[in-house]
């Protein structure tokens, strides 16, 4: 099998996968990065969002060849200690109910406020229609996003 | 090699080590030999340590609904803990714990005195100890904070200082509860224990655990309802690059369809083995197999319904007030209308997923169940196993709605890993999950009414004809189950009523959804209410209100009366928040629905515009909640949210149709479900009281659809009677 080095959290790893194999997979089976999640393995729900050159991706479609030129931002390399404006945010709101789309929202939502510091509701609207929350989260995770953009305003 | 688990064990060695009366339990610091009495248990569900930091044991599967948190409040409540210094640890499958599943609502119904009971015990010795010390009497003390408190004097003693008094009193048989009043956890708003590790990707769910030597495996099963097994050939899959083995399952091989009550067991499948997932999926993807499906009905959709349609004039009486016909006769009219909705699929985030440790006769399980019953009652059955040869963990889990009170999945990951000897990792795509759920059941039904000259009802006749989750493993010889009981609303509340059920057979695998049959009734109930008050002319809520009557309990069987006055004034206040009174704009509408489930009331108003191409916007949704008393705002809210959501996203979009004896949906592009751009804004009110707390996760939700197409009739007058909407 041949070898790739990515460069994830700001950290250089090299892996033996096929060369189709999607990042996903190879975050959280060959990385130990289980943050990220498999949800629908087609691009559908957004549960496997990550960032790619500052951008947000679905990992569970990008093969490892397509991610080998940047950083790869997963939820672990958010923040050391769950500080990130969004972290603080997502627990004041208490969010989560299962929890399992959260890395996914969270992904997104960070990548919406690099790119626009105070989203009206309409560009929340936008930005986070891919993520699919199967719980029905989606009043506190708006909320949420407001809050994170006022945090980040500080 | 230990040859089973025994949680006690440890504890009993470390006791008996000591030679003292203190059962000594050591949590992280003890080596063999020498018993530091860091801790002592108290109970299986609490232990107090010489630091003053209480550790108690959720002891149910967390789902999402937030009892990892509420339970252990209650425990923290009744002991006088101080939150603060309280670690909260997941418990697995123990029978110390002695009830442990999730579904139809009932944690917090069967826990509550459970809890309290469990946590007063462990407040009176603590109480008796403090006494001693200080020498006041019991019934002067409390306690609050980790403390227990004389408020005469000030006076207090932390519980660390009363660890080794107290561990040496006997608990009590009996105790008496802590006033409701003097609540000082319970009732706050309380951010879940797990907050910084769901937000960091920290927390381990079932799919994200790896053992050493551990394969990933995934199963290809056939796709046909009740289908046969499959002849194969494997050469493209084994090579595939990581591939290791590819084993057969098949049901016949392993104790039929169904392997325990409750526990069906699974659908005829390969499986497909590798050093990683995506080679597994991989593998899967290229095997080459025909399956037999000779035997299977191989149904449709349309030709189900009518079965259904046929099996309405076909029916068993599942209750009988009063004389039917008589209404029929009197009535100045009658009017009838008929509902239909249809399979739903459960979709939780998380795929069904199971990882098994099975090496010789030991079984160890990290299974996302909501029934870890029915999985162990599985695995004893299959295997012949002793209770003690299994260990059942229970990792947070990525939402159930019903579909993990089955075991299918972990029986196939149980019988892999028993096969190759080694830990393995089962998961399904997305496709298997979609499309070997264990659906809610579809039904038709008929409502008939019986009116006098002012249009109130003096008969009602509620139909309902469908395959049933109880029967859905069985072909002819299993009894038929209903779909519809005695204890459905409005009985009690009509002199002449009947509710029939028509039993259709069928090889669609039903299950439990999120509010289980009540998600169908309660659609075709108050749907129907709203034909009726249209019909008379009435404002709707109006018409509801006059039809509960006076408030009061209203008998329905023997031993359960309905209490009309809670649901009555959940309906008064959501006539307040939602503005019911206030005319909204053309192309705008306001629906509402109130009913009772698992003890809980609920009312909610729906607002939505819909424009000239039929776009329906959801505006806005109020809901008022009567579940007793609250134990966590922040987490009920959630579950009335998510509650909601789910009731709107089904009566919308979900819908499962069957060809050929298939399912024709298979992801989210074609299983649709309400997205970011789509969610309402959701107002919700508890009334208070202190009455004791009801279930939740499911009442929230069979009120939002007939309030949504209520909405849209008063938006548009185009009345819907069939689901989904789009
Ligand atoms: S898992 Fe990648 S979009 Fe669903
Ligand atoms: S919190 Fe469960 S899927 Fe979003």
């Amino acid at each position: 099998m041949p070898s790739y080095t990515l460069t994830v959290n700001a950290e250089k790893r090299t892996v033996s996968v096929d060369s189709d194999t999607p990042l996903l997979w190879v975050l959280r089976d060959h990385l130990g990065l289980t943050g990220t999640k498999y949800g629908c393995g087609r691009g559908i729900c957004g549960n496997c969002t990550v960032h790619y050159q500052g951008n947000a991706i679905r990992s569970c479609v990008l093969p490892i060849t397509s991610v080998l030129e940047g950083n790869i931002v997963t939820i672990e390399g958010l923040s050391e200690n769950e500080n990130h404006p969004v972290q603080q945010a997502w627990m004041e709101l208490d969010v989560p109910q299962c929890g399992y789309c959260q890395s996914g929202q969270i992904m997104a939502t960070v990548d919406l406020l690099s790119k626009i510091k105070n989203p009206t509701d309409a560009d929340i609207n936008t930005a986070m229609q891919g993520v699919l929350c199967r719980c029905g989260t989606y009043s506190r995770i708006r909320k949420a996003i407001h809050r994170a953009a006022s945090i980040q305003d500080k | 090699m230990k040859s089973t688990w025994d949680r006690r064990t440890f504890i009993k060695l470390t006791a008996s080590a000591s030679g003292a009366l203190v059962a000594g339990v050591c949590l992280q610091s003890c080596t063999s030999g020498t018993v530091p009495a860091t801790a002592h248990e108290f109970s299986p569900l609490i232990k107090i340590d010489t630091k003053g930091w209480v550790t108690l044991i959720a002891k149910n599967p967390e789902i999402g609904q937030g009892i990892k948190t509420s339970l252990p409040m209650i425990l923290a409540e009744e002991l006088g803990a101080d939150w603060d210094k309280v670690k909260v640890i997941q418990g697995d499958f123990d029978k110390a714990y002695e009830e442990q599943w999730a579904g139809g609502s009932y944690a917090i119904i069967l826990n509550w005195d459970m809890m309290r009971t469990a946590a007063a015990k462990v407040r009176h010795v603590l109480l008796q100890a403090a006494s001693k010390k200080m020498n006041i009497r019991v019934s002067e003390l409390t306690t609050s904070k980790g403390k227990v408190l004389h408020s005469e004097s000030g006076e207090s003693l932390p519980f660390e200082k009363l660890l080794l008094e107290a561990s040496k009193l006997p608990l009590p048989e009996t105790v008496e509860f802590k006033p409701t009043d003097s609540f000082e956890i319970i009732g706050k708003n309380t951010p879940q224990v797990d907050l910084d590790q769901l937000v960091s990707g920290g927390t381990k769910f079932s799919i994200d655990i790896k053992l050493p030597g551990m394969l990933y495996a995934t199963v290809l099963k056939n796709p046909v309802f009740d289908g046969g097994a499959g002849d194969y050939d494997d050469t493209r899959t084994r090579s595939v690059n990581g591939v290791v083995d590819v084993i057969e399952l098949n049901n016949s091989d392993y104790g039929g369809r169904l392997i325990a009550p409750n526990s069906p067991n699974f659908v005829n499948g390969i499986a497909v083995l590798a050093k990683s997932t995506w080679a597994a999926f991989k593998g899967a993807q290229v095997l080459d197999v025909v399956w037999d499906n000779a035997d299977a009905r191989k149904e449709n959709t349309a030709e189900i319904f009518e079965r259904f349609q046929l099996q309405l004039n076909d029916t068993t009486i599942e209750r009988k007030d009063g004389d039917l016909s008589r209404a029929k006769r009197n009535a100045d009219s009658n009017f009838e209308a008929m509902y239909q909705v249809p399979f739903l699929a459960h979709i939780p985030m998380e795929p069904m997923n199971c990882t098994v440790d099975f090496r010789d006769d030991l079984c160890e399980v990290w299974a996302p169940t909501q029934n870890p019953k029915a999985l162990q009652e599985g695995l004893i059955k299959l295997f012949g196993l002793q209770p003690e040869q299994i260990k059942i963990h229970l990792p947070r889990i990525g939402g159930a709605f019903g579909r993990r009170y089955y075991v299918d999945y972990a029986m196939d990951a149980a019988i892999l890993s028993k096969k190759v000897q080694k830990p393995v990792k089962l998961i399904w795509t997305r496709e298997e999950d979609i499309r070997h759920d264990w659906y809610r059941p579809a039904s038709i039904q008929k409502m008939a009414a019986s009116l006098d000259k002012e249009g109130r009802v003096t008969g009602w006749q509620h139909v309902l004809a469908n395959a049933s989750r109880k029967t859905c493993l069985g072909r002819e010889g299993r009894p038929a189950g209903t779909e519809i009981d005695k204890y459905e609303f409005p009985a009690g509340f009509v002199p002449d009523l009947q509710f029939e059920y028509g039993h259709v057979l069928s090889d669609v695998p039903l299950g439990q959804w999120r509010s289980v049959g009540h998600s169908a009734v309660a659609f075709a109930v108050h749907s129907f209410l709203d034909e009726l008050a249209i019909l008379s002319k009435m404002d709707p809520m109006d018409y509801f209100l006059e039809f509960l009557g006076p408030a009061r309990m209203v008998p329905v069987v023997d031993d359960y009366a309905f209490d009309a006055k809670r649901l009555i004034s959940v309906v008064e206040q959501v006539r307040r928040n939602s503005n019911w009174d206030v005319p909204l704009p053309k192309g705008q509408g306001r629906g509402f629905a109130a009913s009772k489930h698992s003890g809980s009331f609920v009312a909610e108003v729906v607002t939505v515009s819909v424009d000239a191409n039929e776009n329906i916007t959801i505006l806005r949704v109020d809901a008022v909640v009567d579940c007793g008393i609250v134990i966590n705002p922040t987490g009920a809210k959630a579950q009335v949210e998510g509650g909601i959501l789910e009731g709107l996203s089904a009566a919308l979009y979900g819908e499962i149709t069957v060809k050929n004896g298939v399912a024709e949906q298979s992801n989210f592009h074609d299983y649709k479900w309400i997205r970011m751009d789509e969610a309402p804004e959701i107002h919700v009110e508890f009334i208070t009281n202190n009455l004791p707390p009801r279930g939740l996760g499911e009442p929230p939700l069979p009120p939002a659809a007939p309030a949504l197409t209520n909405a849209i009739f008063a938006a548009t007058g185009k009345r819907i009677r069939k689901l989904p909407i789009l």
